[in-house]
Order: C-alpha cells, then structure tokens, then sequence
C-alpha cells in the first residue's frame, strides 16, 4: 500500500509540471498584462519600467519561467501583485473559508444524494421515483449563478431567513461563543446549499443506477432467499458496493474543496480560493492565478489517489490490483 | 483634491470619486436630533487595493484613505460656476509671494495623530518627498511636476516653491493625502511595496482603522481626538465588500446594507419604491463615448466621423440604458463645467446628413446590396468595449443596429479589461466605446494632443490637429483661468467640428441610503464627503 502511493506521487510530479508549465504558457499567453491594469495615461516609461522590474515582468519570458520554477522548486509561491504579500500567506488565509464551505457542502451532497437515492430504489420507476428524478435533473441542469440569485431572492429577500453574503454579521464581534457559531451556520446556510444540492442531485442520479444494478445480483437474492430484512438487505448488503461510483466521485470532489467554487464564493462574497481565483484572474495577478491554479491541479491528483484508496477499503477486489 | 483621469471602462461598478455641488435637497426623514453612536454599514463592490495613499490605484481607496489622513485645504465642491475654490483644513491660513511661485501655509497647532504625535510642517515634506520619490513609483506624481522645493521653515510653517505661474498650482500643492513622517518615514522606499500597510494606520482625520478582513469587510471607528471638528457622531462605520451587484442591491433592500453610493440604473426604479430607502441622484463626472481609430482608414476622414454621430440616436440609446440617468454628451469638456464651451449644442440625429457625408467620402452602395462600399470594400468595423460593463456592452448592440440601417456593418465585441487595455495602448481596434470619468482640472492636453509616441498619453485614437496642438500648450502655458478659458472654448469648438469621439451621454448617478441614516449630505464631491456628521434615527437598529 506505501509502495502504491509513493509510486503514484513520484508518478503525479511530472504531471504537476506540465500543468503548471502549459497555465504559465497561457496566463502570458492570454492578452493584457498586470502593468496593463496601472490603467494611467501619465504613468511615465520609467514608472511602468520600474513596476515590471519590480515584479520581474521585464526578463525574457524564458528567464520569468525559470525563475517561477526555481521558486517553486523550493517552496516558494511569489509575492502576489494585488495583495502585495506572499502568495502562501494569502491563499493560507482563503483555505480556511474554502474548506468550511465545501466540506459543508459535501456532507450536504452525499447525505442528501444517499436519502434521495434510498428514496427512488424503494420503487423505481414509482411515482417518488418519478418526482425526485424529476427534481433532481432539473436542479443539476440548473446553473449555479442562477440557482444562487433564486436562492437569495426566496430565503433572504422574501422570507428574510437567511443573510445572502460574508462569513459573519457586522456586529458578530460582539456576539458570544455559541451566538457567533450560530451566525456563522446562518451565513453558511445559502451558499453550502446551493452548492450541496447540486452535487446531492448527481449523487443521487449515480448511487441510484448503481442500487437498482446491484439489487439484481446474485448475492443480494441469495441473501434475500435467506430470509433478510428488505433494509438490511439495503444499508448493509447493497450499499457498499453501490458505493463504489460515489468514491469516484467524492475523490474528484477533492479538488473543488480546495479551490473553492468561483461562482457562488463571488455571489455570495464568501472568503475563500474561488474569490481570490477570481480576483487574481482579473487583476492578472500572475503568482495568485499560478499558485491557486498549482493548487488545483494537486488536488486532482490527490483526490485520484484518495479516491482509489478508498476504492480499496470499499472494494476488497481493488487491493489486489497493481 | 484632484483624480488622475481614470478610465472607467473597467466598468462604473469600481466607481470612483467626484465631486461637484450638493445635488442633495431631500429633507430627513421624521428625524431625531443629531446624536452621537451607532454604526453604518456601507456595502461597495471591490476592496481596497492598499492601505498607502500612493501605492493605492482605485478611487475607492483614496475615498477611504481620506477619512484618516489629512489635506492641506479642502477643495470646494463649486467647479461648475468656476474654478474649484479652497477652504481651511490642516493648513489654517495660506500666502502667496509677489511672483506668485511660492505659496507658504500655516497649519493648524491642534492637529495631532492618533498615536498623539502633533501633525507638523514634517509630515508634509516627509510627503511631498514620498510623492516625488522614483522609487514609490506614485501614478499621480506628475501633479508635482512644476513644484520645486518644499521646506518646513519652522514645524508649523510650510512653503512649497514652484518653477512656473498656472492656473492649478493650489490644486497641485494639496494633492495628496498627508501621511505620518514619524512612523512611516522609518521604513525604506525600497520596502514600501511589500509593507502591510493596514497594519500602520495612523489617523488624523474623523475616522481611525479598528479592523481589515481583506475581501470581506473594512472597519473605522470614530476618531475621538479629532482636531478639526470633533469626534464623529457614529461610533463606526464598516465597509462591506460585496462583489456581485445583483447581491449588493438585494442587501439595500434587505436593509443588511445603509448606503451604496453607486446603484446601477436598471435597479433604481425598483429600489425607488422601498420606503425604507432614500434615493440621491446627482451629476457624476463623466461621459460615455465611442472612440473611433483615427489612425484607422475608416475614421481617418472627418467626414466619415460627424457622420457616425449624425446617424447614431444618442437620446434613444440614453433612454434605453439607462433613462432619465443622463444627458446627450456636446463635447470634451463636461457641460456642467466652468470651462464648458456654452455656445456649443450637441450634433442633431440626423441620418439623412449622415447619408450624404459619406457620400462625399465615398462610401455609397454601389452594388445595390443594401451596404456602404468604396473601393470595392464594405464598411464593416468591431466595435469592443469592457466585457464587465453591461451598459457598455447594450451600447454597442444599440449602435450596431442604429448603423445597420445605413447600410454599415457593426461588429460589437466585449473583452475583459486587461485586454481592452493591452488594445488600447497598442492602437489595434476601429472603434471602442468607453466612459472617462473627469477631474475637476480641466485638462484636455491628455486626451486630446498628439503626443509624440514615447510620451505617456490617453490620446490612444491617434487624433492629431496642428492647431489643437498649439491651442492647448498655449492654454496651459496661461498664468490666468480667464485667458485659459478662450483657448479652450476654442479648442472645444475644434473637436467638436471634428468629432474624433462620438461624445455619447453625460451621465447622472443615484446612490442609495437607508432611511434610519440622517444628516448625510451625498454629492460627487466624495461618497463620504460628511460622514462624520451622518447620525443613526433614534431607535433604529443596526443591519445584521
């Protein structure tokens, strides 16, 4: 088991490589640069030249590349141009937020997807079924800006219930322990949602083809010849290995749980990496864009390897395989 | 106080300050007393780029920044019936010498940081050095250009020399917020870049830093000691960092947030039926406007240009993006300016005289296929803009088919701004619509002379005009406003007879402000230009 992970570490460096090497080559590629951003008609050349020395835009692009490696090699991120702070310390303080709100999120997904899935097996193709398939694609198919901007007009516009932005109210200061934990679940309640409902919806539609195979098989009627109950039949003989595609899924959720969701940090002004991806994007803020986008790509190779671990523990087939 | 020229085709959600008269008549509401406590939650799309006056690039941040440093003298927001006048702040008194190249101020004895340390003649040089030096690289330093020398003759005595007589030279000595010599003089130049500097705040203004969340929200409390005219009635005012506009004006409905100070104008007619919320509209510095590439074969010939306003319906597009929120543009200089040309009117709609100018150009439909061609070519042109500006953007669509029916092809495309900018300073497009957001300097050198190429410039359409030229380094070799002012009605009347712009729309603002908020005075001078007299209606509770 060591053996598999360090090989697959060693294996994910040049990967990583190359996806930091091909998002250097299109972030200059993309057209503007962060001088272009000092947006002054009487910003003199030697203004300008000074702010690309000083963030060392004015080398040979070759020169940028190696010097961003070299960095990088040794653990250093780069000083942000916007935040003008280490990278690490900026995305360091975005991850916190990034990981409430997808982990929040996540259990959210799955315990929600479980219930619905469990929902639609008891019959399927009844008329339950019928209703959460329905609702299901239509929130998956729905986007999440738009999901968002309906979720605060109904919760926090009509209804009032919920605030529709930031981590905490303005006088949370002042709030006690247990008060500041309540408005820190009220503030996470709109944004956690519209993202774990939309990933439940998938869940759901995944776990449920896989139960309703897995109901047919052989060792389920065996077990049902038995005389088991129809529910343990279902939590303990059926669900694990309809579990399986959920693993999948849960290991390529990783990434998002680190990067944060641009879309509903942004609507939402939540703190996370998807607010500082998004405004580093924009600002072309090199390092930031860099860094978050290494990040990413860690995290899906990660979450790969999480993922087949897991398939593992889940599958006992899967241990013996190379 | 003076804005560099901002372009604003990064959208007018980043909207910066302006200033002019008090554009608000509105009576309080069934008030109580002024009285002091309470806080005031502000909600603004962006955060502030950084805590330094001169490392910072946004209008949100001076705005901001203003509230805890100092200025010499308060400009008057009273442009528009002539130059902007100056009142007393930190300096109590000024003098001007015979030559009128040295101005000495006196400044106030009472004035003091938060630290307890006197605001001295120091503070000042220590600033003026700051502004001029190379290495803090300040995008404004150019206003410094005709000073001199400053010397601090005696700690509350400060005379700036300056090597020539103009119009400005006031405006150009107070530009600038002035920042604490005895704190931040201790840390080298070379490191400004990289210093946190929220974390050395020192205030001598109504306000003083209590907390920074960077992205979530920005907190300044009342600055009890001070000098000028007390403590503040609120207790604390916190800035909101809201990046999407949708959620911003739900939370001025939701009453989570006081005070916008931009709404877009889609929203205003919604927001103007909430009881709870007083709407402000007032003149915003500022004109939208299609630039057409001089340099490009299409708008080389003057022709070619008066007639693309004379086709296009400025008042129609004006009532579709954005209706009763602005007036038909006449040109370069603002019409609610001093030095606005009167005598000038905006071009008429007129597609028939539009037709029969670029006829004289040469551009006919020859082939009888519905569209202009010369030379065997159509007159098809992009037309780019910021792709964050929605108004922009239906301002291209709009133009799109108001061309469309003269038989020009139109091909509106948006890009982000960074692009647009590398666009822009490159002179690779036809035709750009933007909007330029104007100082209360009158300074049409920058958009409009034909820099030679290596000079920094905001004439990226090319335009060149000898006499344009000469007229304005004429006007601004002028020692008086009044013999500025003939120069540049001429200069006016020239552009206009050229248009090298369609000059678009003027445009109006509305900012919005929760009723249990009273006493505040909102106009373009700035979002905050009486903050510290605003007071919470008794019994109103604060936003959640």
């Amino acid at each position: 088991m060591t053996r598999l992970v360090l090989r697959r570490l060693v294996a994910a460096l040049p990967l990583l490589w190359l996806v930091a090497t091909l998002t250097f080559a299109l972030i200059h590629a993309a057209p503007g640069s962060y001088e272009d951003q000092l947006d002054h008609p009487r910003l003199t050349p030697e203004a300008r030249q000074l702010v690309r020395e000083r963030y060392g835009l004015d080398l040979p692009l070759h020169r940028q590349y190696l010097r961003w490696l070299g960095s990088l090699a040794r653990g250093d991120l780069g000083v942000s141009f916007l935040y003008r702070r280490p990278v690490a310390e900026v995305l360091w303080e975005a991850l916190p937020a990034t990981l409430l709100l997808s982990g929040t999120a996540l259990v959210l997904d799955l315990a929600l997807g479980l219930v619905l899935a469990v929902g639609s097996v008891r019959r399927p193709h009844g008329w339950l079924d019928r209703l959460i398939t329905v609702l299901a694609l239509g929130v998956y198919g729905m986007p999440t800006f738009w999901l968002a901007g309906l979720a605060i007009l109904v919760f926090s516009l009509l209804l009032g219930w919920l605030p529709a932005s930031h981590m905490h109210a303005v006088a949370a200061g002042q709030l006690s322990g247990p008060g500041r934990f309540l408005d820190l679940l009220l503030h996470l309640g709109l944004p956690a949602a519209c993202l774990g409902v939309v990933g439940a919806a998938a869940t759901a539609r995944y776990l449920r083809a896989t139960l309703i195979e897995v109901r047919g098989a052989l060792f389920l009627r065996a077990a049902r010849a038995r005389g088991l109950s129809e529910r343990r039949l279902l939590w303990v003989h059926a669900l694990r290995p309809a579990l399986l595609p959920v693993v999948t899924v849960l290991g390529l959720s990783l990434p998002v749980l680190v990067s944060g969701s641009v879309v509903v940090e942004v609507i939402f002004s939540w703190p996370g990496m998807g607010r500082v991806l998004w405004t580093a994007a924009n600002a072309r803020d090199i390092p930031v864009t860099l860094a978050t986008t290494l990040l990413g790509a860690a995290a899906v190779v990660l979450g790969n390897l999480a993922a087949d671990l897991l398939y593992a523990v889940v599958d006992p087939r899967a241990r013996e395989a190379p | 106080m003076r804005k560099p020229l901002i372009v604003t085709l990064l959208a007018l959600l980043l909207v910066p300050a302006c200033r002019n008269r008090t554009a608000d008549h509105a009576p309080p509401p069934a008030a109580t007393a002024p009285r002091h406590g309470g806080i005031v939650v502000i909600g603004v799309l962006a955060d502030i780029d950084n805590w330094n006056p001169y490392l910072s690039e946004t209008g949100f941040g001076e705005d901001l920044l203003a509230l805890l440093y100092p200025s010499l003298v308060t400009e008057l927001p009273d442009y528009q019936e002539h130059p902007p006048t100056f009142a007393p702040s930190l300096a109590e008194s000024w003098t001007w010498s015979d030559d009128h190249l040295t101005l000495t101020f006196q400044l106030r004895r009472d004035a003091v940081w938060s630290d307890g340390a006197p605001v001295t003649s120091r503070d000042v040089l220590f600033t003026w050095q700051a502004q001029t030096s190379p290495e803090v690289a300040w995008t404004s330093s150019y206003v410094k250009d005709f000073i001199e020398e400053v010397e601090a003759a005696d700690p509350y005595t400060v005379r700036f020399r300056f090597s020539r007589q103009y119009p400005y030279q006031m405006m150009d000595a107070n530009d600038g917020l002035i920042v604490p010599a005895h704190t931040w003089g201790e840390i080298p130049y070379s490191q400004w870049q990289t210093t946190a500097w929220e974390e050395k705040t020192l205030s001598a203004g109504p306000f003083r830093f209590s907390s920074y969340s960077p992205q979530q929200e920005i907190v300044l409390d009342a600055n009890p000691g001070y000098w000028h005219e007390g403590r503040p009635l609120l207790d604390r005012v916190v800035w909101r960092i809201i990046p999407s506009q949708f959620s911003l004006v739900t939370q001025l409905r939701t009453a989570s947030v006081d005070f916008v100070t931009s709404v877009p104008a889609a929203a205003a007619a919604g927001l103007a039926d909430n009881p709870q919320l007083r709407l402000v509209d007032f003149e915003d510095r500022a004109y939208t406007f299609l630039a057409w590439n001089n340099r490009s074969p299409l708008f080389a010939d003057a022709r070619v240009r008066r007639a693309m306003t004379l086709a296009i319906d400025r008042q129609a597009i004006l009532d579709t993006v954005r209706p009763g929120f602005g007036r038909v543009a006449v040109g370069p200089v603002l019409s609610t300016m001093w030095a606005f040309n009167r005598r000038l009117e905006p071009l008429p709609h007129d597609p028939e005289q539009a037709r029969s100018l670029l006829a004289e150009a040469g551009w006919k439909d020859r082939d009888g296929d519905g569209l202009l061609d010369r030379d065997g070519a159509r007159f098809e042109f992009e037309l780019v803009t910021n792709s964050e500006n929605q108004e922009l953007r239906d301002v291209t669509v709009l133009v799109h088919d108001q061309l469309e029916r003269l038989g020009i092809t139109v091909q509106p495309r948006s890009t982000e701004v960074a692009a647009l900018v590398a666009l822009r300073s490159r002179g690779t497009f036809d035709a750009l619509a933007g909007t330029w957001r104007e100082p209360t300097q009158v300074d049409l050198e920058e958009v409009w002379h034909s820099a030679p190429v290596d000079e920094p410039t905001a004439n990226f359409i090319g335009y060149s005009d000898p006499e344009v030229d000469r007229l304005l380094r004429e006007a601004s070799a002028q020692a008086e406003f009044e013999q500025q002012k003939v120069l540049l009605d001429r200069i006016q009347e020239i552009i206009v007879e050229q248009q090298p712009y369609t000059f678009l729309y003027e445009l109006r603002r509305t900012a919005a402000i929760n009723r249990r908020i009273s006493g505040a005075v909102i106009n373009d001078a700035t979002p905050y230009y009486n903050l510290d007299e605003w007071y919470v209606i008794e019994g109103q509770q604060a936003p959640q």
